[in-house]
């Protein structure tokens, strides 16, 4: 039995969000599902105002179980998160201009996407492609990833963060795929460039987040859970999911707050270890040694960030001599007094200084992250200037390289001012334009799907398949009628019912049997449908109009000239409740739906290939 | 705190139910809350309560209080 984690029991004593995050420290992904949720729980109860965070994701794996990682890492950020997820599988269909994400309005606006969802291509040996056919891919998937990502650019405002699942195991060829003459890792390496190359060019706020940066931090093992990919198509171990979650939530809190700017430390026990007015020059540990190489590791971090564009200040308790004798002459030392824009050498209180540097480099308090491994001087920076960004420094030499590491308002995401501009004139441009004359095209791009349906009617051999489906269905059924196997039996055999199903097939491959219809025929020329469903797998891609209007024409030649349809809601089912309007039906006053099977061809412009197998004759058993 | 109230707890908070919903009789049909998603999220909070792992084939049978109780206890956890 697990007792909760001392740090976890910490953290939930935090009154404030800089308590809870400073009480976790940079071993966050050591989480486990329940501390997480609990935290949240606890995170909810403070009364520090947070910023509301619109997110929409489209996703081709399953997406919903990320929420509990998703609403906590807002929570840490101060953002109260409303998510919406797309159907299952649809991504081109959710940038039209009734689409749910639309509708939700999103600030930011995430694609879980699978490399193999970009060719078919990849569902074969990679190693068995000579170095043309691995650029024609490369240039295939490119392509069509653009293509969505246009469609999406296009319908939302708001940042738009485009992921691609990494691989759950390493290249074909191993360790040796470094040395082979077309390396797969190479190859992704290269195709990611391209892409964001791409984005660079003709999408503004619109970033490749790369996800294999998660599977280095963490490892392959740690990041994926092979059960949930298997049983329920979802990656993610817990300690994957948080990674993903705290990445995607980091954008948002860029986003929604301003950046940082300046990083303003403290000098002692945080650029080197020990206290120079004690220890001295000789006595400081600052050097090649441990600790002294930590800290040094630290100084030659911050210099990145300065050299990035951060702003670095020094705000130390301390004779001013000292420490400019440190900064001057010191061998070790990284970051030089020309490295500091300003200067808060003095023994006023930390508060102050803060103040008034923030006066001198012009600069709002809340563009300042405070950095000092006093617990006491974080505790009262936090309390008197809740809009700066507390770090304390850990008492752990080797952690303190990484502290920084994991703020995310010090990431860089190219949100610059001209990018904002850019956004702006970019949205503006896209209420201007005609939707249609953008470029989205969907019907083409269904049409490149090559799509095909097999329509079987009363088939006796997938008798268990249809049972499953009308079972397991919850969101694309019309009446969410149940049924056991004995009872398709029946319904099979009977001559006044039709039991239909179809199976979908691509360029990606055979989707299954993934829709079903059950029809009762209550007189020769009128009949009811009684259930009408599909799998989520192939939702948005015009396979139920294919469908349906193939069952229609079926009955239509069997003489029926009537059918009637009933829409019963439930939770689950509200993408469906346009459908029967949608499929011309009629609303009738007692509330049943009605469509006259009349001969007109409504599936004429769908870019399916239907294939109707002959229909066989009722046998008995 | 005995094996059910831990359970208890676990369950609540991962389905996002109050305790009292939840005894030792109840099962995934009477919880609208726990479908097939829930369960796998509940799957994953139940590892790191008890400090197991669970094979896919253990997942299907867990979908009642007693079910998962009685698991445990086959795990040495009572």
């Amino acid at each position: 039995m697990n007792s909760e984690s001392t740090l976890v029991q910490k953290a939930l004593a935090g009154t404030t969000r800089g308590d809870v995050l400073s009480a976790l420290g940079p071993g966050r992904s050591a989480l486990t599902l329940p501390e997480l949720q609990r935290l949240a729980q606890h995170l909810e109860t403070l009364t520090e105002p947070t910023a509301p965070l619109r997110i929409g994701i489209l996703h081709t794996y399953t997406s919903d179980l990320l929420d509990p990682y998703l609403h906590f890492e807002a929570l840490l950020q101060g953002l109260a998160p409303a998510i919406y997820h797309g159907p299952y599988g649809a991504i081109v269909q959710e940038s039209q201009p009734a689409s749910g994400l639309v509708a939700h309005k999103p600030q930011l606006t995430v694609m879980l996407l699978r490399w193999e969802d970009l060719d078919p291509g990849f569902g074969g040996a990679f190693t068995a492609l000579s170095a043309d056919d691995a650029a024609r891919l490369a240039e295939r998937a490119r392509g069509r990833l653009m293509h969505q990502v246009g469609a999406v650019r296009g319908a939302i405002d708001g940042h738009l963060l485009i992921t691609l699942l990494p691989p759950d195991r390493g290249p074909g060829l191993g360790d040796y795929d470094t040395m082979a003459p077309v390396s797969e890792h190479a190859w992704r390496e290269g195709l990611k460039a391209s892409i964001a190359a791409d984005l660079l060019g003709a999408y503004p706020s619109s970033t490749l987040l790369d996800l294999d940066h998660g599977v280095t931090s963490l490892g392959r093992e740690r990041f994926f859970d092979r059960r949930w990919w298997y049983t329920s198509r979802f990656p993610f171990s817990p300690a994957g999911a948080q990674d993903l979650a705290r990445r995607v939530v980091a954008v948002g809190a860029v986003l929604k707050r301003p950046r940082a700017k300046v990083i303003a430390l403290d000098a002692d026990n945080t650029l080197w270890g020990g206290v120079i007015g004690e220890d001295g020059m000789e006595g400081i540990a600052l050097g090649p040694d441990y600790p002294g190489n930590c800290y040094v590791a630290f100084q030659r971090r911050l210099l990145e960030y300065q050299q990035r564009g951060f702003i670095l200040a020094l705000c130390s308790k301390n004779n001013e001599a000292d420490v400019l004798e440190v900064l001057r002459r010191h061998p070790h030392q990284v970051l030089r007094e020309e490295h500091f824009a300003a200067l808060r050498v003095n023994w006023q209180p930390k508060p102050d200084n803060l103040r008034s540097l923030a006066e001198e480099l012009n600069l709002g308090l809340d563009s300042i992250v405070f950095v000092d491994d006093s617990a006491h001087e974080c505790g009262i920076v936090r309390q008197t200037l809740p809009m700066v960004d507390v770090v304390q420094t850990p008492a752990r030499a080797v952690d303190v390289p990484v502290c920084l590491d994991r703020l995310s308002r010090l990431e860089v995401v190219a949100l610059t001012e001209e990018d904002r501009r850019k956004t702006e004139m970019y949205v503006q441009d896209r209420k201007r334009r005609d939707l249609a004359a953008s470029g989205i095209d969907l019907p083409g791009y269904l049409r490149s799907l090559q799509m095909e349906i097999s329509v079987s009617l009363d088939d006796r051999r997938q008798i268990a398949r249809i049972a499953q489906l009308s079972q397991k269905t919850n969101q694309f059924t019309l009446t969410t009628r149940r049924y056991t196997e004995d009872e398709v039996a029946r319904l099979i055999q009977a001559e006044d019912w039709l039991v239909a199903h179809f199976s979908l097939r691509d360029i990606f491959g055979d989707s299954g049997i993934v829709g079903i219809a059950l029809v009762r025929q209550t007189a020769p020329d009128l009949a009811e449908l009684d259930t009408f469903l599909m799998s989520c797998r192939v939702i948005g891609r015009m396979a139920e109009t294919a469908f349906l209007e193939t069952i229609l024409e079926t009955l239509r030649r069997r003489g029926v000239t009537t059918l009637l349809a009933d829409y019963l809601p439930t939770p689950k089912n509200g993408l469906v409740a346009a459908f029967l309007p949608e499929h011309h039906f009629s609303l009738r006053p007692d509330g049943r739906y009605v469509r006259a099977l009349d001969g007109a061809d409504h599936a004429r412009d769908i870019p399916i290939l239907v294939r109707l197998a002959d229909e066989t004759p009722a046998l008995s058993a | 705190m005995s094996v059910f109230e831990q359970l208890r707890g676990t369950l609540a908070a991962s389905l996002g139910v109050t305790p009292d919903t939840i005894r030792t009789t109840t099962r995934q049909a009477d919880l609208p809350k726990w479908d097939s998603l829930a369960h796998i999220n509940l799957m994953v909070a139940l590892e790191s309560t008890f400090d197991l792992m669970l094979e896919v084939e253990d997942f299907a049978k867990l979908t009642s209080v007693a079910a998962i109780l009685s698991y445990l206890q086959s795990r040495g956890i009572e």
